[in-house]
């Protein structure tokens, strides 16, 4: 190992390694080429009171340099990453806050994990670090399935929970997260051990689940905290096992207001289950679900407001209807009479005009119920064998108990007519003169004072707002003070980044994204649009094509050509090695300029259009930081423009989400 | 009638068996046996469609004293430590104006864009009669809230597992799913009990729009 090192003073290579100093040094001239080394076993030595090991740990995660932040006081060369101190802090804090909750370590460790990918995603900014760490901490719970509740951990943090169930749902929307529905179940145990019920505590709580599991059936569920079913659940429950607890110990564990528990236990006393004995109870399990509670108040309601719209409308209109339908039951059995007395002399089938005979039609109707409910009865039964045959092969997803359509990916993506209108209306010119013609004016003028009035109440307005007045006056002379000693004026916030609406073009919404988002400093973007027009006049014909076929998706724009290349093919990938070897080391040669292919299309104007896109990729890596792996592609002389704004779309998508969430808040 | 009611139902199995089958491969298959039965009920529903609050802004587009404003108008109030513009109330239409000193003004509380539209040039034609040069420039409706009743019960725990990034369903803070449509952009909050309230739409479209692309998801979620 040493033989391969060299003394930086004096060229020896005897070099010592001592491991247990962490240093090593020249044996040569003496001196101490490096200290504090990092090695991979752990050494001890005797000191005062036994054993300890020698050194300080350094962890995995740390990304070299001295990772003890606060250490010294001499902060040298390659000091702590910032990054690395906010994960360490969180580290810290999340781990307290674990173990205030009573959470293992694995759960810390995952809550941790939660945190990274946040802070990766730029989530973290903006937000205070308390909010993401019981964020973090709160999803862990959530996907763990541990009995903590929104609440506690908003307890412990001293935070508003609200504002905490924000910043968790903004976290597990961005990161992607799917997180499972609360279920009440799980936290019938921990209210049941603080109900101090003592031997029996398991069977009560047995008997608490199953009604919990009962008041799920009946949909009681949805729309409700679970501390109130809990409640509920938890309350009979422990009747049903004779202790006699009351409302407001249920009240003082599961932290509702009574009004609450009681209404939860009158719904349940509405279901049929609630009917039951407790013996029935126990043992019986109605197949019937019910509908949710507030489905049922609202349907109550509904009648209510029919029969009070008024009974003799409705009566009235019964009477019309049974009237046309005595009228109707005449004709019928009139045109019966007929037939009956005709059918013996005439046959049936002559006169297709008349009407059919009871028999026929009901024949008919029979045969044609039985022919629909039989093939009906096929068509399913098809399906079902082939819905067996898929879900053999599928291996059961996340959902795939859940049925139900699927959000329509596409047509969310699709550029409808109305979009377009939308675009086309914002351009057209706006009337600015008030319309009045049909406006009441005495109805106006009646919201005007007269003078009188209007001195009186700018008087008692003066008397009401006389501290602000005063104020006010205040702060315009020391305004004007400030003005006379010339400070300066208070700089203007920035106007907030303005929503790209939809475009009717492909062509248009690139160059409003270009606007938005420059690409790269190093081009000159007006020579760059007047490229694209002169295109459009040199190829005529594929200019032609691309404005007949419309895009209506964001596939269609991102694969519609925009430029039209005339010269070389070119892969449409541009990370594919370039087939050529290139010579020297790589990072030279990316300042070489990448022109497009167009130039050789366009010869006529040569001189301009190369200038138009000279890039200098030293600019692009900046730009495409993730790309910086495989930074050569760059130098291809091929490098479209499509790429490069395929490139800025890329970028858009890993980063642009973080901002985007964050303006909006 | 009981002829008629096989058929839907029959209907209406071809349709989620059609869904599990070929919620693999591709969503958009799988809506086109299910709308015969999901065309009826949103129909239905939007006559339902009840309009409850209208957002509008437009400028008068001249520099406006609000101190004189309030003053001179009997239905108004100015309190500029609480908040910077004055407020003026109205009867027929019942709506209220947020005024400005730059001449921008917000109407909110009209039933529908009718009211809105008279109630804004009322107001408009108020200021006129203070004697400000008043112009009627970018009316806007800004946010129509609307509710509708669909009248069956939604499992709201599926919906939200089956369309997670779109949805947010947590009892303990809300006991409504928040829809939030991309496409027309529109907030959605959904109840067990089948009622929905739209907002954040600009125009009636918009919220016609929604319904029509909502409803047969939440169909496909109706509790049984």
């Amino acid at each position: 190992m040493s033989t391969a090192l060299k003394c930086r003073n004096c060229g020896s290579n005897e070099i010592e390694e001592d491991n247990a100093r962490g240093d090593r040094v020249c044996m040569n001239c003496g001196s101490v080429l490096e200290d504090s080394l990092i090695v991979s076993e752990v050494q001890f030595e005797e000191v005062g009171h036994g054993a300890a090991a020698i050194g300080q740990f350094v962890s995995a995660e740390s990304s070299g340099g001295a990772t003890n932040y606060g250490y010294g006081k001499f902060q040298v060369g390659s000091g702590t990453e910032s990054r690395e101190v906010t994960i360490k802090k969180a580290k810290k804090d999340i781990t307290l806050l674990c173990q205030q909750l009573q959470l293992s370590q694995h759960y810390a460790d995952t809550a941790l994990n939660f945190f990274k990918m946040a802070l990766s995603r730029h989530l973290t900014r903006g937000r205070k670090s308390t909010h993401i760490y019981a964020a973090c901490v709160y999803m862990t719970c959530r996907t763990e399935g541990t009995s903590h509740l929104l609440i506690d951990i908003s307890d412990v943090q001293q935070i508003c929970s609200y504002e905490l169930g924000r910043t968790y749902l903004k976290l597990s929307h961005a990161l992607c997260i799917n997180i499972p529905s609360v279920d009440p179940c799980l936290y019938i145990m921990r209210f049941a051990n603080r109900l101090q019920l003592g031997a029996k505590t398991h069977e009560v709580s047995m008997t608490a689940l199953r009604i919990v599991q009962r008041m799920k059936k009946d949909c009681m569920h949805s729309g409700r905290r679970p501390t109130g079913l809990c409640g509920a659940a938890l309350l009979i429950a422990a009747r049903m096992h004779d202790f006699n607890r009351t409302l407001l110990d249920v009240i003082g564990v599961v932290k509702i207001h009574e009004s609450t528990l009681r209404k939860r236990l009158s719904e349940f006393a509405e279901t049929p289950s609630g009917g039951l004995t407790l013996e029935e109870f126990m043992t019986v399990d109605l197949e019937r679900e019910q509908d949710p509670p507030s489905f049922k108040a609202a349907r109550k309601k509904d009648r209510e407001r029919i029969k009070d719209i008024g009974e003799q409308e409705l009566t009235e209109l019964q009477k019309q209807i049974d009237a046309h339908l005595e009228k109707d039951l005449g004709k019928y059995a009139n045109s019966v009479f007929q037939k009956l007395a005709h059918g013996k002399s005439t046959t049936i089938t002559s006169s297709p005009s008349t009407p059919k005979s009871i028999s026929e039609n009901e024949l008919e109707m029979e045969e044609s119920r039985q022919f629909i409910e039989q093939s009906n009865a096929e068509v399913i039964k098809d399906l079902i064998d082939k819905d067996e045959g898929v879900k053999k092969v599928e291996p059961g997803g996340l959902v795939s108990g859940i049925e139900g359509l699927r959000p329509d990916i596409e047509a969310i993506c699709r550029v409808t007519q109305s979009d377009l209108e939308d675009v086309e209306r914002t351009k057209a010119p706006q009337e600015t003169e008030l319309f009045i013609e049909d406006l009441n004016d005495d109805e106006l003028d009646q919201y005007v004072l007269t003078e009188e009035e209007a001195v009186s109440k700018l008087d008692m307005w003066k008397n009401l707002n006389a501290e602000y007045l005063r104020e006010q006056q205040e702060r315009e002379e020391r305004l004007a003070k400030e003005r006379e000693e010339g400070k300066p004026e208070r700089k203007k916030r920035k106007p907030r980044k303005k929503v790209i609406g939809p475009s009717s073009t492909a062509g248009e919404a690139i160059e409003k994204m270009l606007q938005e988002k420059k690409i790269s400093s190093k081009i000159n973007y007006e020579i760059l649009k007047t490229l694209t027009e002169g295109i459009g006049g040199l190829t005529g014909e594929s200019a032609a094509t691309s404005t007949e076929t419309k895009p209506t998706t964001l596939q269609e724009i991102k694969e519609q050509p925009v430029i039209v290349e005339e010269g070389p093919v070119v892969s449409k990938n541009s990370r594919s090695r370039p087939a050529y070897d290139l010579p020297g080391p790589s990072r030279k040669r990316v300042k070489a300029e990448a022109g497009l292919p167009v130039s050789q299309a366009a010869s006529e104007e040569p001189a301009e259009t190369k200038q138009a896109v000279v890039i200098e990729t030293d600019d692009m890596d900046e730009d495409v930081e993730q790309e910086e792996a495989d930074a050569e592609p760059e130098a291809e002389p091929e490098a479209t423009l499509q790429d490069m704004l395929n490139k800025g779309d890329e970028e858009d998508d890993e980063f642009g989400y973080g901002f985007d969430e964050e303006e909006e808040y | 009638m009981q002829f008629h009611f096989k058929v839907s139902d029959a209907e209406r199995d071809k349709g989620t068996a059609a869904t599990s089958s070929s919620a693999a491969t591709n969503p958009h298959t799988a809506l086109q046996p299910q709308q015969p039965a999901a065309l009826v009920e949103p129909k239905d529903a939007q006559h339902e469609i009840r309009l409850q609050n209208i957002v509008a802004t437009f400028s008068v587009n001249c520099e406006l004293d609000l101190k004189a404003i309030n003053s001179r108008t009997r239905n108004s109030e100015y309190s500029p430590k609480r908040f910077r513009g004055v407020i003026m109330r109205m009867h027929s239409p019942r709506c209220t104006a947020l005024i400005f000193r730059t001449g921008k003004i917000i109407c909110t509380g009209a039933r529908n864009e009718i009211d809105a539209d008279i109630g804004s040039r009322k107001f408009a034609r108020i200021l006129q009669k203070l004697g400000f040069p008043v112009k009627f420039m970018e009316y806007k409706l800004q946010n129509i809230v609307a509710t509708v009743d669909l009248r069956f019960p939604i499992r709201l725990e599926n919906l939200n597992q089956v369309h997670g990034q779109f949805s947010s369903y947590e009892p303990e803070m809300f006991p409504g799913l928040i829809y939030r449509m991309v496409k027309p952009r529109i907030v959605l909050l959904i109840f067990v009990n089948g009622k929905v309230v739209f907002t954040g739409a600009k125009s009636r479209k918009d919220i016609m729009d929604c319904l029509e692309a909502i409803s047969p998801i939440l169909l496909s979620f109706r509790k049984t």
